[in-house]
C-alpha cells in the first residue's frame, strides 16, 4: 500500500493544477516543492493566456492575485534607432479572452494554497532527488535517502529538470532547446502605468513582445514588457547558441541594452528596479521522448510545453492543461487494477491544443531565431518607413517600389530572405 | 546600465553554508578555451581572476544555464536542499 495515490513534484501551474484537480476528486495527493514558500523560485514573463485555469478554479478571474487584464497587445521590432510596432487593442478582448499578467511568487503560492484547501498535502522546502523506480515502474520519489511511495508520480519540476535528468527521463538540453530568460520587475505608481500605456483603467494592462535587432555583437534575443498593477515586468529571452557564438556579451547586460533603448527607456523612466531574476525557457517544443511511462507522467516546462512564434510567448496555459490532463489520466486508472502505465495521458494530451500546437509548430524556432526576423526584416521595415513617412522634396514612389528597393539594399541576404519568408508563412 | 552586483543585491537568499549545490572541476576549467560560463551565467557566479576561473555558488539563482553552457563537463549541478537558495519576492 503506497503512502499517497499521487505525488506531484513541483508547485508551478502544471503541478498545482494537477494537485487541485486530484484533491478535488478525493485523491490522496502530495504536492512537493523545493522552494519555501512553494513557488518562490518560479519565474515567468509573465502573462497567463486563456482561461484554462477555470477548469480547476472556476472563479479564478475574481482573484486579487492577478495583476492586469491584457487589453493591449503589442508586437514590436526594435532597431538601433527605430521602433516598428503593432499595438493591437480591442474591446473584443473581453469576449475572446486574452490574458492576465501575473507575478509568479504570489500567484504560485496562491495556487498551492488552493491545492491545500482542496485537500492536498503540500510540502515546501523539500527537494526530491529522484523518481524511485522498481522493476521499471515509478513507485514514488527519493528524498534525502528515503523513499516516499505513491501509485503515480506527476513530474512538473520546470525547465531546469534535474530530477528528469537524474532519473534518465530527459536528456540535457542542447543550445537549440533552451533559451535564457532574464527579467527585472520595476516599480512604478499604478496611475503612472495606466497613463503611460494609455490604458482604459487601472485593471487593464499592456503586454508586448519585441524582436531586439540591435544588440551588441549581433546576439539574438526577444524582449518582453508587461504591465502589472504597480510594476512593470521587463526582460529578454536570449538565444543560448548565439550567446555562445558571440562569447563576449554578458547575458545580464542584454536586458540593460533593451532597457536603454531610446524608445523603451521612457516607458520605465523613474521606475525603481525591485527584483532581478533569471530562468530557462524551453524552446522548440516537446523535450522528452515520452511524456509518460510506467507509474509517471511529465507535465509543463519539464516536457517542453511552451509556445513562441515571436508574436506571443506562452507556457503557463500549456502547463495548466497538461497538469489537469495528467490528473484526469490518473483518475481513469484509479481503482481499476495495478496497471499504471499512462499511455492514456499521451492519448488524452494529443486531443488538446497542447500536443496539437507542439506538433503543428515544430520547427518554428528556426523562424523565430532566424537572421531574417532579427535583422533583415527590421532593417527593411525601417528603411521603408523612413521613405514613406518622411518628405525629402522628391516625387513620391509606389509602396511596392519602396519595399522592393529597401529589400534590395539587403540583397546579400535575399536568398535567405526568400527561404525564410516561405518558412515563416508555412510555419507561423 | 545597472551593474549586475547592484541587481543581485536586491535578492533574498537563504544560503546553505554546508552544501554547495554546484561544483566545478578546476582541472577542466584550467584548460578551457572559451570560459563561456562567465558570459552565460546571469548571476555572475563565474568570473576570471588572473585568468583563473573563480566560481561562487552563493549568488546563484538556480536557472541551470551553466549546466548547458559548459560543454566541457566541468559543471556538476544539483538542486539546493531544504529550501535553501534564492527566494524571489515577485518571480
Amino acid at each position: 500500500m503506497s503512502e499517497f495515490d499521487v505525488i506531484v513534484v513541483g508547485a508551478g501551474p502544471a503541478g498545482a493544477s494537477a494537485a487541485i484537480r486530484l484533491a478535488s476528486n478525493k485523491v490522496n495527493v502530495l504536492l512537493v516543492d523545493r522552494a519555501d514558500p512553494p513557488g518562490s523560485k518560479n519565474v515567468s514573463g509573465g502573462v497567463l493566456w486563456g482561461d484554462s485555469l477555470g477548469q480547476v478554479i472556476p472563479d479564478w478571474e475574481k482573484s486579487n492575485m492577478l495583476e492586469r487584464y491584457v487589453e493591449a497587445k503589442g508586437v514590436t521590432f526594435l532597431t538601433k534607432d527605430s521602433k516598428i510596432s503593432i499595438d493591437f487593442r480591442s474591446k473584443k478582448f473581453g469576449e475572446y479572452k486574452s490574458g492576465y499578467t501575473v507575478l509568479r511568487t504570489k500567484f504560485d503560492a496562491w495556487l498551492a494554497k488552493k491545492a491545500k484547501d482542496a485537500g492536498a498535502m503540500v510540502a515546501s522546502g523539500v527537494t526530491v532527488d529522484k523518481i524511485a523506480m522498481k522493476d521499471g515502474k515509478a513507485i514514488g520519489v527519493e528524498q534525502a535517502g528515503e523513499t516516499i511511495t505513491s501509485d503515480a508520480v506527476i513530474l512538473a519540476e520546470g525547465a531546469n529538470s534535474r530530477i528528469a535528468y537524474d532519473s534518465g527521463l530527459k536528456k540535457k538540453p542542447t543550445d537549440e532547446k533552451i533559451a535564457l530568460g532574464v527579467k527585472e520587475v520595476i516599480k512604478l505608481p499604478e496611475k503612472t502605468i495606466t497613463e503611460r500605456f494609455n490604458l482604459t483603467s487601472p485593471k487593464m494592462g499592456f503586454a508586448s513582445e519585441y524582436v531586439l535587432g540591435f544588440l551588441d555583437g549581433g546576439v539574438k534575443a526577444g524582449g518582453f514588457l508587461y504591465t502589472n498593477k504597480e510594476s512593470i515586468s521587463i526582460g529578454a529571452v536570449i538565444s543560448m547558441g548565439d550567446l555562445r557564438k558571440n562569447n563576449q556579451t554578458y547575458s545580464f547586460n542584454v536586458i540593460e541594452q533593451f532597457k536603454d533603448h531610446p524608445f523603451i527607456a521612457p516607458l520605465i523612466q523613474d521606475g525603481r528596479v525591485e527584483e532581478y531574476s533569471a530562468h530557462l525557457v524551453p524552446e522548440g517544443g516537446m523535450s522528452v521522448d515520452s511524456v509518460y511511462g510506467n507509474g509517471y507522467m511529465i507535465a509543463g516546462d519539464t516536457a517542453g510545453f511552451t509556445f513562441s512564434n515571436g508574436l506571443v510567448l506562452q507556457g503557463m496555459n500549456y502547463a495548466i492543461v497538461s497538469g489537469i490532463v495528467a490528473a484526469d489520466s490518473f483518475m481513469e486508472k484509479k481503482g481499476k487494477g495495478p496497471d499504471m502505465n499512462f499511455a492514456n495521458y499521451g492519448e488524452n494530451l494529443a486531443k488538446t491544443f497542447v500536443m496539437k500546437d507542439m506538433k503543428n509548430f515544430s520547427g518554428i524556432d528556426r523562424v523565430t531565431w532566424s537572421e531574417t526576423i532579427h535583422n533583415t526584416i527590421p532593417a527593411i521595415a525601417e528603411d521603408a518607413m523612413l521613405n514613406i513617412f518622411s518628405e525629402d522634396g522628391n516625387p513620391k514612389k509606389h509602396l511596392s517600389q519602396i519595399v522592393l528597393s529597401s529589400a534590395l539594399k539587403h540583397k546579400d541576404k535575399r536568398k535567405d530572405l526568400a527561404v525564410d519568408l516561405y518558412r515563416m508563412i508555412r510555419r507561423l | 546600465m545597472m551593474k549586475i552586483e547592484d541587481r543581485l543585491s536586491l535578492l533574498n537568499y537563504k544560503i546553505d553554508k554546508s552544501y554547495a549545490h554546484i561544483t566545478v572541476n578546476p582541472s577542466i576549467c584550467e584548460t578551457c578555451p572559451d570560459h563561456f560560463c562567465t558570459f552565460a551565467c546571469p548571476a555572475k557566479c563565474y568570473t576570471l581572476i588572473d585568468e583563473k576561473l573563480n566560481f561562487k555558488y552563493e549568488d546563484c539563482v538556480e536557472c541551470g544555464t551553466c549546466d548547458t553552457a559548459c560543454s566541457h563537463g566541468s559543471v556538476a549541478w544539483t538542486n539546493t536542499k531544504g529550501g535553501h537558495g534564492v527566494k524571489y519576492k515577485f518571480g
